[in-house]
């Protein structure tokens, strides 16, 4: 318990420190967060105007729609404004930058992944929640399972970002095949899995988990299911297990890349 | 050099240059794959759930060929307001004005050649997933001889809204806010995802008069229903945003030039 508040306070204070660089350069910051900000609402504005043509599509309405956006934007959001690393971690194996993060008596891992935070990711965490709390207008009990879910989304996409990340451990750069991966994973999370069938829908639940992220979450807050919501919590939760496993693994394979750095 | 020869080979360069990493170009494309099989399936639901054979005007096959025009044409743009910002910003703006040719004008011929290049791949790529979904539409020789005509302003048009989106970089801090601004009013406003002819009448005629449906909506139209009078109101519609955007571009490329200062060394 104490290793936990440990690290929770660590957190805090990286998330602090990484939001006072970003605030050095305010305009860039503010500028990319509105911009992820617009870009959803585009999103959300384009399926306003499918359910204003087709209301319906397999039993989702556009409420629906909205609160798939939401819990996505906001778990992605949520993910990489304090995991900012995540995204990034392909190169820096690849490089060889991971020495810094080595040497200090904390696991590398969690410290690793803290040390940036994306600014268009803070974008994404604001629309989620604004977008669900405006426009869905919950009730307090719906309000507090869709924070949780954000946070399981969250885990699902550190997790995911960490084992896609990873694989240049074991491939050299793996740069384009993590962002391709992780395209594929975004892309499937903003639609419900109803749409597929057979094989694909297998595949949201094991190779591109996007089912633990946004068609399980919404299914449980649109039926209150414990089932549904029992499955997302341990489908996010085994994604990030799996991703710590496949990371640390690889880690035994790491090469040095030599580099002389400055950490502030 | 004179200007017709000058030009066009600095975009042939480019083009040859892309061909060299079409390796790169071509594994790329897995994103496109996975989103043309996403809408297969969104557009094949609301067809069984609309029971209709035609929506908009299109059938199901029509309508997947549309977006495979609409996915090509915008994943096929470079990265214009990247490179225009990267040069304002690092200085190396000021080699670029030294050379004996315009700045705007060696920007544009090399997107042009990048971009042939890029959508060439694209549509292949598109072609042969929406062929293995839902099969070929029928076509002729001269309809696509009227969807090739409508491409070239409609990337002379993209181009345009970039550059200017890059030159932003003389005035904020950072551009890349908004050219996913300006890349998302594309997406919907040029119907990239969904048909003009699916919106509601007031939308559609207000988001018709724009210039992103030029850009991507027009040339995606002429691939599925091809005929003449549409190309012509199409061209027209470009020529028109060409010529404004142009007008605009110099403006403000001349506001931006008096804040250029370059030292010697």
């Amino acid at each position: 318990m104490k290793r936990i508040s440990s690290y929770l306070a660590l957190a805090a204070s990286y998330f602090q420190l990484n939001l006072k660089a970003q605030l050095e350069y305010r305009g860039a910051f503010l500028s990319q967060a509105l911009a992820m900000f617009l870009n959803n609402i585009a999103w959300v504005a384009f399926w306003g105007l499918f359910f204003h043509r087709f209301p319906v599509l397999r039993g989702w309405t556009m409420h629906d729609f909205i609160t798939l956006w939401a819990v996505v934007a906001a778990g992605f959001g949520l993910a990489h404004s304090v995991f900012g690393n995540a995204l990034l971690l392909p190169s820096l194996i690849a490089r060889g930058q991971l020495d810094a993060w080595l040497l200090y008596p904390r696991a590398a891992l969690p410290h690793l992944l803290l040390g940036r935070m994306s600014a268009t990711a803070c974008g994404d965490a604001a629309f989620g929640y604004l977008v669900y709390l405006a426009v869905v207008k919950p009730d307090l009990q719906h309000f507090l399972l869709f924070t949780a879910f954000t946070v399981s989304a969250a885990m699902a996409f550190v997790g995911f970002s960490v084992l896609t990340g990873s694989l240049s451990f074991y491939l050299g750069n793996a740069e384009a095949l993590s962002e391709q991966w992780r395209f594929a994973m975004i892309t499937f999370s903003t639609y419900p899995a109803t749409l597929f069938e057979g094989t694909v829908k297998l595949l949201l639940y094991t190779l591109i988990p996007a089912a633990f992220v946004g068609y399980l979450p919404v299914e449980a807050l649109r039926s209150l299911s414990a089932a549904d919501a029992a499955l997302a919590v341990t489908g996010s939760a085994a994604i990030l297990v799996l991703g710590a496993c496949v990371f640390h693994l690889g880690l035994t394979r790491y090469e040095s890349g030599n580099l002389m750095e400055m950490r502030g | 050099m004179r200007f017709w020869q000058k030009y066009p080979a600095v975009g042939l360069a480019s083009a040859r240059s892309n061909l060299a990493y079409l390796g790169e170009v071509t594994s790329r494309v897995i994103f496109l794959g996975i989103i043309l099989y996403i809408f297969l399936r969104l557009w094949k639901v609301t067809f069984t759930q609309a029971a209709a054979q035609q929506l908009g005007g299109f059938t199901l096959e029509q309508m997947l060929w549309y977006l495979a025009v609409t996915e090509s044409i915008m994943l096929s743009a470079p990265r214009v307001a990247q490179l225009v910002d990267e040069d304002v910003r690092t200085g190396a703006l000021s080699v670029q004005l030294i050379r004996p040719m315009s700045y705007p004008l060696y920007r544009l011929w090399t997107t042009l050649g990048e971009r042939l290049v890029r959508f060439l791949v694209n549509s292949a790529v598109a072609a042969a997933v929406v062929c293995l979904l839902v099969g070929p539409i029928k076509w002729s020789l001269p309809g696509l001889l009227i969807f090739v005509l409508s491409l070239p302003l409609a990337f002379a048009l993209d181009f345009l809204g970039n550059f200017l989106v890059g030159l932003g970089a003389f005035w904020l801090e950072d551009t890349t806010g908004l050219l996913l601004i300006y890349s998302r009013v594309t997406m919907i406003m040029g119907g990239m995802l969904i048909p003009l002819e699916l919106l509601p009448d007031a939308i559609r005629t207000a988001f018709q008069t724009l210039p992103f449906a030029s850009m991507v909506y027009g040339p995606a139209k002429l691939f599925v229903h091809p005929d003449v009078p549409t190309l012509l109101d199409i061209l027209a519609r470009q020529s028109v945003a060409v010529l404004v955007f142009a007008l605009v571009i110099a403006a403000v490329y001349r506001l931006a030039m008096r804040r250029v200062f370059a030292n010697g060394g």
